[in-house]
């Protein structure tokens, strides 16, 4: 108990500062309600509104992770292939590349056009800006396996599959790891976006509520948003713990 | 009238010579809600140092909080929708208009002429159609007619590939804009106003915060002279506003800027050219009232001003 305080106080108290110091901004009219609400309006707006609003998130949860899920697997395979030799890496990886750059807004009707409007939109959305991590980190750590094991590897005749399985993919956890907490926050964002071509979910809730001028409600939607992208993040970092806690020095206490 | 020109233009110079003294030294910022177009033809054509006006035109995006903008002091002028400025007020904004570029709202759906839709009821009954759905007219639309049998989809802004791929797909438009470029493509439009279900906010309208209004009425004075007569000007001779704003927004061609400054004309209502009635502010704040998106009617005066 007092190891969870000690955990949960440290990261609480920078929160209540800024809502307290916020909240009276607004109200001694220092910043404008218009322009941000009071931490009060939003708290309101998230009880007033709630089923409008975690509906919307229940939607944006499963775009989310459905193209977080895609986006892991492909990015860990891509990052597998592209590590098999050095012409394969020249030949592929400009195009991962290309995913990293691809301006999401700009092939929006495009994503429609292919995915129609709703879910899979938002999918393919938030795999396309997530993905990139997942290849760049998966392909760094299966290229910086120790040399010294791999020769060792080498000595005792193990075949390349077992070498990559046995040595350079566990050897390449942290880093994959990485940018899975990366793609994690990525795919949140990506799912967002998706949903304001798409139409559903946070994204869709956002958009009406910034042409409504309700920035009380905008901010209630955002709130949510970076409560899933935490809660992605906390996933992520519980399935380290399990993976690395029994030989990588960033789990061990 | 031909007296009173002619006493205005003495008054001029003087009236210049006033504004350069009390404080014309600051840049004025005008906040327009979209790229340089025809829709803001009277802004780029008015002589601002004329009225001793320093007035940067700050181009916009899909989005561009103009209303808040004027609120924040991020611009001291700003284009919004009369609508717009009903719902900033009643969030504690204080906006308030003071011209009306144009007088019926351009804002319409069209959809595939090929279907042979006779209303916008008609149109509601089957296929798809893309519309920013927080807006007032969309919430008035699915009132009255309802969106069970039609798919509501985000609008694509001012993007075409969906409609011109789907002949079931109508989507929200500028009257004077998607259609054209639509026929040009090929693609033979029916169009619907928004006005013709009885909304019809005034559109590119000239804003000013009641704070800037309060301590400088005579800047905002001069700012509508220079509106005025700049939106004369455009609608008599729209050739050399139209090439510096092609040269600012060379992605469309000075062709369509010419298409659509004739197109617009009958919106513009060059009779009224820029004044707005307690009446239509009335009618609209009593619509909004109806869709619950504002707490109370403000009074009709309170949102424009006359100058």
């Amino acid at each position: 108990m007092r190891k969870i305080l000690g955990r949960v106080v440290p990261a609480a108290i920078p929160l209540v500062v800024f809502m307290v110091g916020m909240e009276w901004l607004v109200r001694v009219g220092w910043i404008k309600a218009f322009l941000v609400p009071p931490p009060s309006a939003v708290f309101n707006t998230l009880l007033r509104d709630w089923r409008e609003l975690f509906t919307a998130l229940a939607k944006t949860s499963a775009g989310a992770l459905a193209g977080f899920a895609l986006s892991a697997t492909g990015g860990i395979a891509i990052g597998v292939f592209l590590s098999s030799s050095r012409a394969i890496q020249r030949a592929f990886y400009p195009y991962a590349v290309f995913f990293q750059t691809v301006p999401i807004i700009a092939v929006a009707p495009l994503l429609v056009i292919w995915f129609g409007y709703g879910m899979r939109t938002v999918v393919a959305s938030a795999f396309i800006v997530s993905i990139f991590p997942v290849i760049a980190n998966t392909l760094s750590g299966l290229l910086s396996t120790d040399p010294a094991l791999r020769d060792l590897f080498r000595l005792y005749g193990a075949s390349n599959s077992a070498t990559l399985w046995k040595l350079r993919f566990p050897a390449a956890l942290p880093q994959i790891l990485t940018g899975l907490r990366i793609a994690g926050g990525l795919a949140v964002i990506g799912a967002i976006v998706g949903e304001f071509i798409g139409g559903q979910g946070l994204g869709s809730v956002v958009d009406v509520a910034r042409t409504q001028q309700r920035t009380d409600k905008v901010f209630a939607a955002v709130l949510l948003a970076s409560a899933l992208g935490l809660a992605l993040f906390g996933f992520i970092n519980l399935l380290s713990r399990v993976l690395l806690r029994r030989w990588h020095a960033s789990e061990q206490d | 009238m031909s007296f009173q020109r002619r006493t205005f233009l003495k008054l001029l110079p003087a009236a210049g010579f006033l504004a350069a003294c009390s404080k014309s030294s600051s840049k004025i910022r005008l906040a327009l809600n979209w790229k340089p177009d025809p829709e803001f033809g009277g802004f780029y054509a008015a002589d601002f140092a004329k009225h001793g006006l320093d007035v940067e035109l700050l181009p916009g995006g899909s989005g561009t909080p103009t209303v808040q903008m004027i609120g924040a002091g991020s611009a001291e002028f700003g284009i919004i929708q009369a609508d717009e400025l009903l719902l900033a007020r009643a969030r504690g904004n204080d906006v308030v208009a003071l011209y009306a570029a144009f007088q019926n709202c351009p804002t319409a759906i069209m959809a595939h002429a090929s279907r042979k839709l006779e209303t916008i009821a008609d149109l509601l009954k089957s296929g798809t159609l893309a519309l920013e759905s927080g807006l007032p007219f969309a919430r008035m639309l699915k009132k009255k007619y309802g969106f069970d049998s039609v798919k509501i989809v985000p609008s694509p802004g001012g993007d075409l590939t969906t409609f011109l791929n789907d002949e079931n797909f109508a989507q929200q438009c500028f009257l004077t804009a998607e259609p054209l470029q639509a026929k040009r493509k090929g693609v033979e439009v029916k169009v619907f106003p928004v006005s013709d279900i009885g909304y019809n906010p005034y559109t590119t309208v000239l804003a000013v915060s009641g704070e800037l209004l309060r301590k400088n009425p005579e800047l905002a004075k001069n700012m509508v002279t220079a509106v005025r007569e700049g939106w004369r000007a455009y609608l008599d001779n729209p050739a050399s506003a139209n090439q510096k704003m092609h040269g600012l927004n060379p992605s469309m061609e000075l062709a369509s800027f010419a298409e659509i400054a004739e197109a617009q004309k009958p919106l513009l209502e060059t009779s009224l050219l820029g004044k707005m009635t307690t009446e239509r502010w009335s009618t609209l704040a009593a619509q909004l009232l109806e869709l619950g998106d504002i707490p109370k009617a403000p009074p009709a005066a309170e949102c424009f001003r006359e100058l």
